[in-house]
Formats: C-alpha cells, sequence, structure tokens
C-alpha cells in the first residue's frame, strides 16, 4: 500500500518538477530575449546626449502638450511635483491639475503656493467623471489650472484632466513624480518624427529615495541609503532598460507607466479614457489603444523610449512596499482577464501572442510557479523524491541567471545611458543585484501571491501609500 | 547533466560579475576623462567669449589648436546657435581656418545616425564649401530617412537645396510623414515657394506632407494665394483641407467668405467645421455671423467652441452670443454663456 503511494507521490511530484522547471526555463527565455532586444535597441537607436540639441531641432515643430498631473492626499509632495512640471523645457505646454477630492490640505498648498483663484473655462464633456467642484487659474502662474473635483479614482480624476485639457497630446504624471527638465522634449520627439502613426510613448521611471532635490529638480542622483529601495533601483532597471525597451521595439509594448506616459488625446478620448476603478489602469489603457487601433485596421506606434526621465519616492517600507506589489499583480490580473480575448487571437497579431502570451507567463503564472518551486521542491527533497544534487543544481542556476539578468541591465544602463553619477553607485548596485535574489525576491513573490488571492476574492484596496515627500528625499 | 548545470551557474556569475568590475574600471577612466573635457570644453567657450570682444582671430585659433577637434567643434557650434548676424558670422570666419569644418564632415560620413544628424545641423551652421560639398554628397548617399532630412533642412540653410521634387524623392514616404518635414517647408527659400504650391497639386503625396505645405504657404501671409488656397479648402483629404482652411484664416482675406461658409457647412467632417469656424474668426466678416450662430448647436464640442470664439471676434457677433445665452436653455445657450464668461479672447 506505502509502496503504491510512494510511486504515486513521485509521478506527481516529477510532473510538478516539470511544469515548475519548464514555466522557469520559459520565463529564462523570455528574459534573455529581452536581453538581446533592448541592447539590439540600443545599438539601432543611439541617443542624443545634450538636450540643448533637441531643442534646437524641435523647438519649432514639437505640438502643444498637456501635463496631466492627479493628486490626492500629496499635501507633502504636491507643490514640489507642480513646480518641477512648470520649470520644464518644452516650448508650448499647460499643466492642469486634478485635486481628486484629498482629504488632506492638498488644495489649500497648492492655492497658497501659486495664488489660485476660481475661474470659468469651457470643456468638452467627452469623457465621464466625478463632478467638478471648481477650476482655479493662476495670475502668476498662466500655465497651471487646477480643478477641483469629487474623489473617484486616479483614471477618473485623469479622465477630468483630459476633458479639462486642449492640447492635442497628453502628459500624464504622478503628483508625486519629478520630472528631468528635458523628459517632455524627448518623450515627444516619436509625436515629431511619426506623427501619423505615434500614438502614445512612456519614458523611464526613476527612483528618487536618497537623491537631492532642490526647486523642483534633482539636482544630485545619489541612491538611496536604505536596502529595500535600492533593491527597487536595480528592479527598475531591469524593468524599463530591458523589458520595456524591448517589447516596444518589437511594437508589443503593453504598459505605460502611469507616472509618466504621453498620449495623443484624440485615440484616448475615443477608447473611452482611463476606465474608472481599474487597479491597473495604465495597463487597461494600453491594451485598450492596442484593441481599438487594431480593430479600426490602422497603422500606429506605441514605444517605449528610455532617455525620457521621472523620479519617483519608492516605498521604504516592506509594508507599503507589500501593498503597492500586490496592487499591481491585482491590477495586472485583472486586466489579463478584461482583455483575455486577444490573448492568442490571431486578429491582435503580436501583442495577442508576443505581448499578452508573455504577460500569461511573467505576470499570471509566473509568480505562482515560482512560489510553487520555492515550496514544493525542497518538499520532494524531504520526501526522498528529489535528487539533492539536482535541487542543488537548479537552485544555483536560478539564482545565478537572475544575478546575471539583473547584471545585464546594470551593463545596458552604464554602457547606454550613464545616469548614475559614480563608480562606486555601480559598485553598489552590482552587490545590490546579486543580493536582491536572496530572500526580497523571495518575498516580492509572496507580495504577487498575496495579490492573486486579493484578486480571486475581488478585493480591491489602494491602501495608504506613505510618502517622505520628495523634497526631504535631500539628505 | 549536473554538472554542466553546475557550469553554467559558474560562468553566469563570474561573466557577470567580471564584465561589471570591467565597467567600473572603465568609469573611474571616463571619470577623469569627462573632467578634462569639461575643463577643455570651458577653455573653448571662454576663448570664444574673449574673441567677440577682443576679435584676436590668431588667439582663438592657437587656443583651439591645444584642445581635441571634436571638444572644440561642439563647443563652437552650441555657442554659435546663440549668436546672429555680424557676430555670427565673424566667427565662422576664424572657425573656417581651424579645420573644424572637417570634422563635422568626417563625423557625417562615419557616425552614427544621431552623430550624422548632428554633423549635418552644425554644417548647416558653419556655411562652409567643403561643408556643403560633403551635405550634397551625403544626401545622396545617406541610408537614413531622419538624417536625409537634417541635411536637406541644413542645405536649405546654406542656400544650396535641390529642386524640391529631388529632395522629396531622395527623403521617401517616411520620410514625408515626419514632423520635421514641415521644418524643412518653413524654412523653404521665399523665391522658390512656387516648388511647394505644385507639390501640393500632387494628390497622390501624403497628406501630411501637402498639409505641411500648405501651413509653410499659408505662413507668408501672401494674399495671392487666395485663389490657390480655396479649391483646397474642399480637398478630399481633411488634413489637406484643414491647412487650407487655416491658411486662409492666416492670410485673413474677405474673398475666402463664401468657401469657408461651405466648409462650415460641411456635414461629413467636424474638424473641416471647426477650422472653417476659426478661419472665419480671423477674416472677421460680419457674413460670418449666421452660419456660426448656426454651428453653436453643433453635434461635436469643438465645432460649437470654435463658432462661439470666432462669434467673439466678428462685426455683431458678440450680440450674436449675448442673445443666445439669455435664450431658453439649450446646447448652444450653453456655449455662448461659456464663452462670454471665459473671459478675453486672443486670436
Amino acid at each position: 500500500m506505502l509502496t503504491a503511494w510512494a510511486s504515486e507521490i513521485f509521478l506527481v511530484a516529477q510532473i510538478v518538477s516539470w511544469v515548475v522547471i519548464t514555466s522557469g526555463i520559459a520565463q529564462t527565455l523570455i528574459y534573455f530575449f529581452q536581453l538581446v532586444v533592448a541592447a539590439y535597441a540600443f545599438h539601432e537607436r543611439p541617443l542624443v546626449k545634450r538636450s540643448a540639441l533637441l531643442w534646437r531641432r524641435y523647438g519649432d515643430v514639437v505640438p502643444p502638450v498637456a501635463m496631466i498631473v492627479p493628486v490626492y492626499n500629496e499635501e507633502l509632495n504636491a507643490v514640489e511635483s507642480v513646480k518641477s512640471i512648470l520649470s520644464i523645457e518644452y516650448p508650448n505646454f499647460e499643466v492642469i491639475v486634478i485635486n481628486d477630492g484629498s482629504k488632506d490640505r492638498t488644495l489649500e498648498r497648492l492655492i497658497e503656493a501659486f495664488r489660485l483663484t476660481r475661474f470659468e473655462r469651457p470643456y468638452e464633456e467627452a469623457l465621464i467623471h466625478k463632478p467638478i467642484r471648481g477650476l482655479y487659474s493662476s495670475p502668476t502662474t498662466p500655465r497651471l489650472f487646477v480643478v477641483d473635483k469629487e474623489n473617484g479614482g486616479k483614471a477618473d480624476a485623469m479622465n477630468a484632466g483630459i476633458n479639462v485639457a486642449r492640447a492635442p497630446i497628453l502628459c500624464a504624471i504622478d503628483g508625486d513624480s519629478i520630472l528631468e527638465p528635458d523628459a517632455l522634449l524627448r518623450a515627444v520627439e516619436p509625436f515629431v518624427e511619426d506623427p501619423v502613426r505615434t500614438i502614445a510613448v512612456g519614458g523611464t521611471i526613476r527612483i528618487a529615495n536618497g537623491s537631492r532635490i532642490e526647486a523642483g529638480r534633482v539636482t544630485e542622483v545619489n541612491l538611496p541609503r536604505r536596502l529595500i529601495p535600492l533593491f527597487q533601483v536595480v528592479e527598475y532597471l531591469r524593468s524599463f532598460l530591458l523589458a520595456r525597451l524591448a517589447w516596444s521595439h518589437i511594437h508589443s509594448l503593453l504598459l505605460i507607466s502611469g507616472a509618466f506616459g504621453v498620449f495623443r488625446r484624440t485615440e484616448v478620448v475615443t477608447v473611452g479614457g482611463f476606465t474608472p476603478g481599474s487597479m491597473g489602469e495604465d495597463l487597461d489603457l494600453i491594451l485598450k489603444l492596442h484593441r481599438h487601433m487594431m480593430d479600426s485596421g490602422k497603422d500606429y506606434r506605441i514605444q517605449f523610449i528610455p532617455e525620457p526621465v521621472c523620479w519617483t519616492e519608492a516605498p521604504e517600507t516592506l509594508k507599503v512596499l507589500a501593498r503597492q506589489r500586490a496592487r499591481w499583480q491585482y491590477g495586472a490580473l485583472e486586466c489579463f482577464f478584461r482583455y483575455r480575448s486577444m490573448l492568442f487571437n490571431p486578429r491582435y497579431g503580436r501583442i495577442g501572442f508576443l505581448g499578452l502570451g508573455q504577460m500569461l507567463l511573467v505576470d499570471v503564472v509566473g509568480p505562482i510557479m515560482e512560489v510553487l518551486g520555492y515550496i514544493l521542491m525542497p518538499a520532494f527533497w524531504l520526501l526522498g523524491v528529489l535528487d539533492v544534487g539536482y535541487l542543488l543544481a537548479f537552485t544555483a542556476l536560478v539564482f545565478t541567471y537572475g544575478i546575471c539578468i539583473s547584471v545585464c541591465s546594470l551593463i545596458l544602463e552604464e554602457l547606454e545611458l550613464r545616469r548614475f553619477p559614480n563608480a562606486r553607485d555601480l559598485a553598489i548596485l552590482t552587490l545590490a543585484a546579486i543580493l536582491e535574489n536572496f530572500g526580497y525576491r523571495q518575498i516580492n513573490n509572496f507580495w504577487r501571491i498575496k495579490g492573486w488571492w486579493q484578486f480571486l476574492r475581488g478585493r480591491r484596496a489602494w491602501g495608504e501609500m506613505t510618502r517622505s515627500g520628495l523634497s526631504s528625499a535631500s539628505k | 547533466m549536473l554538472k554542466a548545470i553546475w557550469i553554467a551557474s559558474i560562468a553566469l556569475s563570474v561573466i557577470s560579475l567580471m564584465i561589471m568590475l570591467v565597467l567600473i574600471l572603465r568609469r573611474i577612466v571616463l571619470e577623469r576623462r569627462q573632467q578634462l573635457r569639461n575643463e577643455h570644453r570651458s577653455s573653448v567657450q571662454r576663448a570664444l567669449i574673449e574673441f567677440s570682444e577682443t576679435r584676436d582671430g590668431d588667439a582663438l585659433r592657437q587656443m583651439m589648436s591645444t584642445v581635441p577637434p571634436a571638444i572644440s567643434l561642439e563647443a563652437s557650434f552650441e555657442l554659435l546657435g546663440l549668436l546672429r548676424g555680424e557676430e555670427h558670422a565673424r566667427i565662422i570666419r576664424v572657425l573656417s581656418d581651424t579645420g573644424l569644418a572637417e570634422q563635422a564632415i568626417g563625423l557625417l560620413k562615419s557616425g552614427n545616425k544621431v552623430e550624422r544628424i548632428h554633423a549635418a545641423e552644425m554644417l548647416g551652421g558653419f556655411a562652409n564649401v567643403a561643408g556643403a560639398a560633403a551635405l550634397l554628397t551625403a544626401f545622396e548617399e545617406e541610408p537614413s530617412d531622419d538624417v536625409r532630412i537634417a541635411i536637406a533642412i541644413a542645405l536649405s540653410q546654406l542656400g544650396r537645396l535641390l529642386p524640391l521634387q529631388q529632395v522629396l524623392g531622395r527623403i521617401g514616404r517616411a520620410g514625408k510623414e515626419s514632423g520635421r518635414i514641415a521644418e524643412l517647408f518653413a524654412q523653404w527659400p521665399g523665391d522658390r515657394l512656387a516648388e511647394l504650391r505644385e507639390f501640393v497639386g500632387h494628390e497622390a503625396e501624403p497628406p501630411f506632407a501637402r498639409a505641411a505645405a500648405i501651413e509653410a504657404l499659408g505662413n507668408s501671409g501672401d494674399p495671392a494665394l487666395l485663389s490657390f488656397f480655396r479649391p483646397l479648402a474642399n480637398d478630399a483629404s481633411a488634413e489637406v483641407a484643414t491647412a487650407a482652411l487655416r491658411a486662409l484664416g492666416r492670410i485673413g482675406h474677405p474673398g475666402a467668405t463664401d468657401v469657408v461658409i461651405e466648409a462650415m457647412a460641411d456635414a461629413q467632417r467636424g474638424d473641416l467645421r471647426a477650422n472653417a469656424a476659426e478661419a472665419a474668426g480671423r477674416i472677421g466678416a460680419a457674413d460670418f455671423a449666421r452660419p456660426l450662430a448656426a454651428l453653436l448647436s453643433d453635434d461635436i464640442w469643438t465645432v460649437r467652441y470654435a463658432a462661439a470664439r470666432a462669434l467673439r471676434l466678428i462685426p455683431g457677433g458678440a450680440d450674436v452670443l449675448m442673445q443666445t445665452a439669455l435664450g431658453t436653455a439649450s446646447r448652444s445657450q450653453r456655449m455662448a454663456s461659456l464663452v462670454l464668461s471665459e473671459g478675453e479672447v486672443r486670436c
């Protein structure tokens, strides 16, 4: 009897092991593919180092841009962030800040800082959103408009901003972020070079924790002093310089970060703007845009370009980070299942096969397989159904491969962008790229499983993002 | 198998860490070099500013011979971008003896795409005979659309541009749909506008490029172009027709009144109606009052808004707006009152 059970356990163990290993190999191949394509993309598209050249080249032909900045309980960062946006180097832009029914003094801080007064501005009610309580303009800063509305969430606030905006190009930026002065000019470049096809462009998000910030600008780039944001620096590099660049290069980009994205207004309005209540409103919008453009048979481009940089404050505690990651996972699952009809659907070509295919492997199945691997492999070894030699060898390979991918993203960053000021930073990041594989990566997967669980239970929670404020990030 | 997995693991980690180590060492060297580059750069900029005071060309040449030509080229080009007139010409004359144009020519031949675009821009600014010749050669041989447009713009700055058909033939379809084509057309020599007119007439050309040519022609504000733009306001391409309406508005000649009114009645194309309303505001004829008032209840918000704004700019239009605003609640009443409360309207 026991022998019969043992053979069945052995068989199950073998099957599960192979499923986990196959999933791991598939993900490994995806990362390798991303690495090769990203390196090629950098080679294909050399960077313009000096933004003064871009100003000279595009200053007269760039389209007007409306910066849409939703803020909610951002009294610590809002003024600094708006100042940073107002100080960008771009010839023709307006800034529309949407106070999404903040419970703190966000609106009051803005009114005080920019001497805002109420005013009337006709706008098209093209998108649905919660009622607007008032519009404000600044006599000292004519580019700035503030929309005060009832709370409806980020997507709802974005939609209100899009309605009020008049420029043909929209730039969505988080209220807790800081744009580099030349970021918009660089991000709009594809709209100038390929104005007919380009409908959306995303830039790089970087972590400002530890950097010196003065008058709404990052004046000295430093690495975070704490380990959690430091690991996130490596994560962001991997995500933006490898994944996004690679998928963009093969026209399969599914995500433009909500913290900084540039869109053509016509298409955003046509697809109904951001989906209110969505936990992954940025991913949702891009999927909607892909579906709309493909359904209507139009040639289009959704691009990621690495040079425009937007700085953001990363969570510094495990508790806040856990909430953020679970939310991201929830958002990814919500979008994946909402647009599941596009998966492997020949009508949606490479978006259906490559874009959503990799989403299935990396975002949907990935965390489950990795956690299964962590739990089952030692369990099988304890039960004596797995050879210890193989267990150790595979574990070592998983870890060294993870290190290798992270280090490769650092290599790309150093060879192409070189944004970290000195050699010491590179050494620290290399160390972080190694260390994050031991503990941080595993706990991250646990949070993603938590996101899965919340998704299955239908529990939506944005959670509060506790911030210390970007203005105080310089210490 | 087991051994192979272990070897792969060790190899992966050793290779990646070794590369990172090399990059860290490389960075230390680069930091030192960058410091030196910055110092050289400052020296060149200082020398150029001193030259603008002392006009001592020999001193400038002497100084430039002591720094790498690439740095001199870059720093000079940046300063030249800020200068105009005689000052600009004087520096160009001195720089023509320093071999900087040759440096840019080298970059145009062998640089990467970004460097070649930059080289074309620099050669466009340096007004050097050899540079112009190199640009002409590169224009024929260059594989990238983006670089060819940059070269065409540079040649236009130097007054050495080839005939338009030849230029566009080389730029290609993708280039004709680049926003930079608008820049090329905007810089098009005033005595060669006939070529742009001829191009606009080719219906097979991309509407984007035709519209850009119309914009460039419209910027001249020449009333003689009225008869040229009139039929284009009814073009099958909405892009071309709206560009023609904008151009008619810019010319501001009342002779366009009938075509603008006709465009305002285009039931199919909202963009056209909005642009026609805007053009009506610019032309400012009283005849527009009635069709603009009708557009206040248009289905499309942008059309209603453009019509209301235009009404504020034409004789008697403000009265029409006021009457509508005081009338019974309707789409047009809301728009009229909103625009009246908006404040000063500027054209």
